[in-house]
């Protein structure tokens, strides 16, 4: 085997030429498709990271309050009895948010913007606190009422900045105008497209706003130790509520806010509960990533297959080139499976070669735009789900995508190779350059 | 002790005219409202033809033609936009308390609340719908007053207790033929939302009510939270014939948007 490898190496370096401009394409895509994967997988993680943040628990329970057929809130009624159960029944909680929710106008002098407004009690939001990066102003602003905070394109949107006032005007449950001044206390760098819609108001702010008393609520956002629990858990808990009297709606994997118009088409009144996983309430997001990596994948595998027909073609080329080589191989007693393994070989240790020169130049690559802090434009926020590009290549992606390659095209080396280890020694031999 | 007893005769003469004077004014206030609400209502069928024009900040101006219909006899109503033809066949109808929209670009019915934007401009349901400010508000006189040439009687009007509108507190000037000239509309939190104001008023005799009924022939709708927004709606043709009997159904409005 030793011997095999040793003549498929020094074959390779008498190959130089041909050895350097296949392994050069094998390792771009290979540091390609490294870059491709760290990019999907910072997308991924951004969004995840920064919407289960900004808009999502691991598990929400959430709900529709009803006062008539047609007219829905996201309101929960009794929130603190329904918190107090949740708590009993998920031991796995790492910790739990109550979220007041609206959709309201941000209006100033200059500009004016439908957001999505939260209330949050600052103090109980140690996720917020780690994910956002506050520009301007500090979060400590929020213990104070009628104060708001926004993300810079909304600040610009809106042409204010710290200290100014901002009017939210909204219906109430029951359909009256009402509006809140609200004082400007901290500008968030943006996070991505989500930070287009989101803002943050003290919870008595928007319960005020809304007309809502004090035990109501939007949503419990809870959060896990381990994310990877929300589904088991979320079945647990609906079960456990059903169990206790609470009414729920069917299961529905969608974000709240897409949920309106069924739950006004239903002629129930009253309180229903809705506990949704984080995946449910991202799943408006969640498909751009599905569809950006199977395009991503789809362009891998076009770019391996003109590599597999790249390498199939040299080998013809090495094997024609290489006949009387092999005649004399044969000729001394070289069985065919080794001729065989020969080339395989040669093929492997190129590839592998190629594939883990290329992993590392990706790593590089991926390191130095990471440490540039590229600023991605608002337009393409859209996509990153970040303000700034990030690339994240796992151990696993890198080592996946290594050995895929290098499987590849050892697979396509092996009709080639038996095909040369077919040569009669007599008919190789009797070749003439 | 008789000289007490006199001055509180005198006082009760005194102060007998003053609150005879309030209890009118709160009289002739009711009666002012339920003039205005009465002159407006047709008593039967109507059907006007309106245009609406809505200007926004940074936005092209938007224009469209619509028809309304409504039936006093069932509070039935119905907006149908004809044009331009980007909006044609979008509609609102009301059934019992619920105000549907139907929009034929998706073919779907929603369910609106009765006091969201029409069309998205700043008119609301109740801007083309018959007015009832004596059944939802109570009326408090702030004297007289001027507006512009016009010698007008200033009216605050706030919601009645369990009654749902968009506004809870109104203001309206009313003019000597108790037309409304302009009308505040304020917020929860007491702001200022919406101004509109009447510079025409039509009228015209009715079959059904067997009197006139007067309609705005114009309103001018500004927005006050967001100053750069109005809207225009113009009342071009009012009718006070009788309508099909089943004008007030989703097929009816459905088949219209085909």
């Amino acid at each position: 085997m030793l011997q095999i490898l040793l003549i498929a190496a020094r074959n390779l370096v008498q190959h130089a030429r041909r050895t350097l401009l296949l392994g050069f394409v094998i390792a771009a895509v290979t540091a390609f498709l490294v870059l491709l994967v760290g990019l999907f997988d910072g997308i991924e993680k951004s969004t995840i990271e920064s919407a289960t943040t900004l808009m999502s628990g691991h598990l929400n329970v959430g709900g529709f309050f009803k006062a008539s057929a047609g007219q829905s809130a996201p309101v929960l009624t009794h929130a603190h009895k329904l918190l107090e159960d949740v708590r009993k029944d998920v031991p796995e909680i790492d910790y739990v948010t109550e979220r007041v929710r609206g959709w309201a106008k941000l209006v100033t002098e200059t500009g004016s913007l439908q957001a999505g407004v939260a209330g949050i009690d600052i103090q109980n939001e140690p996720g917020l606190k780690r994910i956002l990066k506050i520009d301007q102003g500090s979060f400590d602003g929020l213990n104070e009422p009628h104060t708001v905070l926004m993300f810079q394109n909304q600040a610009e949107k809106l042409g204010v900045k710290l200290g100014d006032v901002v009017t939210i005007s909204a219906q109430t449950t029951r359909g009256v105008n009402n509006t809140a001044d609200v004082r400007v206390v901290a500008i968030a760098n943006d996070v991505g497209i989500l930070s287009a819609f989101n803002t943050f108001v003290p919870a008595q702010t928007l319960r005020e706003l809304y007309q809502e008393q004090d035990d109501t609520t939007g949503a419990l956002l809870v959060y896990l130790k381990n994310i990877d629990d929300a589904g088991p858990v979320s079945e647990r808990l609906r079960k456990t509520l059903a169990a206790q009297g609470y009414t729920l709606m069917d299961p529905d994997p969608r974000a709240f806010f897409f949920k309106f118009d069924s739950v006004n088409r239903e002629a129930w009144t009253g309180q229903k509960l809705d506990i949704t996983s984080w995946k449910d309430e991202l799943s408006f997001i969640l498909w751009l990533s599905t569809a950006m990596h199977a395009l991503g994948y789809l362009l891998v595998s076009v770019l391996i297959v003109v590599i597999a027909v790249g390498l199939m073609n040299t080998l013809w080329v090495a094997i024609r080139e290489r006949t009387r080589e092999i005649g004399t191989l044969r000729s001394i007693g070289m069985q065919r499976p080794r001729v065989m393994a020969m080339f395989v070989t040669e093929a492997f240790l190129l590839s592998f070669g190629a594939t883990v020169g290329g992993a590392l130049f990706g790593l590089l690559v991926a390191l130095f735009i990471n440490g540039r802090h590229v600023r991605i434009p608002f337009s393409m926020q859209a996509i990153t789900m970040s303000d700034h590009l990030t690339l994240l290549p796992s151990a696993t992606s890198v080592s996946t995508s290594v050995a895929i390659i290098v499987a590849c095209t050892t697979a396509v080396s092996l009709i080639p190779s038996f095909l040369a280890a077919r040569l009669k020694p007599v008919s190789a031999m009797s070749q003439v350059d | 002790m008789t000289s007490r007893i006199l001055v509180f005769a005198v006082a009760v003469l005194l102060l007998a005219p003053v609150s005879a004077r309030a209890a009118l004014d709160a009289a002739q206030l009711k009666d002012i409202v339920h003039i205005i609400d009465e002159r407006q209502r047709a008593g039967g069928d109507y059907r006007s033809l309106v245009y609406i024009e809505q200007k926004e900040k940074d936005k092209p101006d938007i224009a469209s033609e619509a028809t309304v219909y409504r039936r006093s006899a069932d509070a039935k109503f119905m907006i149908l936009f004809t044009k331009p033809k980007d909006q044609q066949g979008k509609g609102y109808l009301r059934l019992d308390k619920n105000l549907w929209f139907f929009d034929p670009s998706v073919g779907k019915w929603e369910r609106r609340t009765e006091r969201e934007r029409i069309n998205g401009t700043d008119s609301r349901r109740n801007d083309f719908d018959e007015s009832r400010l004596g059944e939802e508000y109570d009326a408090k006189g702030e004297g007289e007053g001027q507006l512009g040439k016009f010698k007008v009687n200033l009216i605050t009007l706030t919601v009645k207790s369990g009654v749902d509108v968009a506004y809870p507190v109104v203001k309206l000037w009313v003019n000597e033929d108790k037309n409304i000239l302009k009308r505040q509309e304020f917020a929860l939190s007491g702001r200022l939302m919406r101004t509109l104001y009447y510079p025409k008023w039509n009228k015209q005799f009715s079959e059904s009510k067997k009197a006139e009924v007067w309609s705005p022939g114009e309103i001018r709708i500004y927005d006050e939270v967001e100053k750069a927004n109005s809207t225009i709606v113009v009342v071009k043709t009012v009718d006070l014939h009788s309508l099909e009997a089943n004008i007030f159904t989703k097929s009816w409005l459905e088949a219209k948007s085909r």
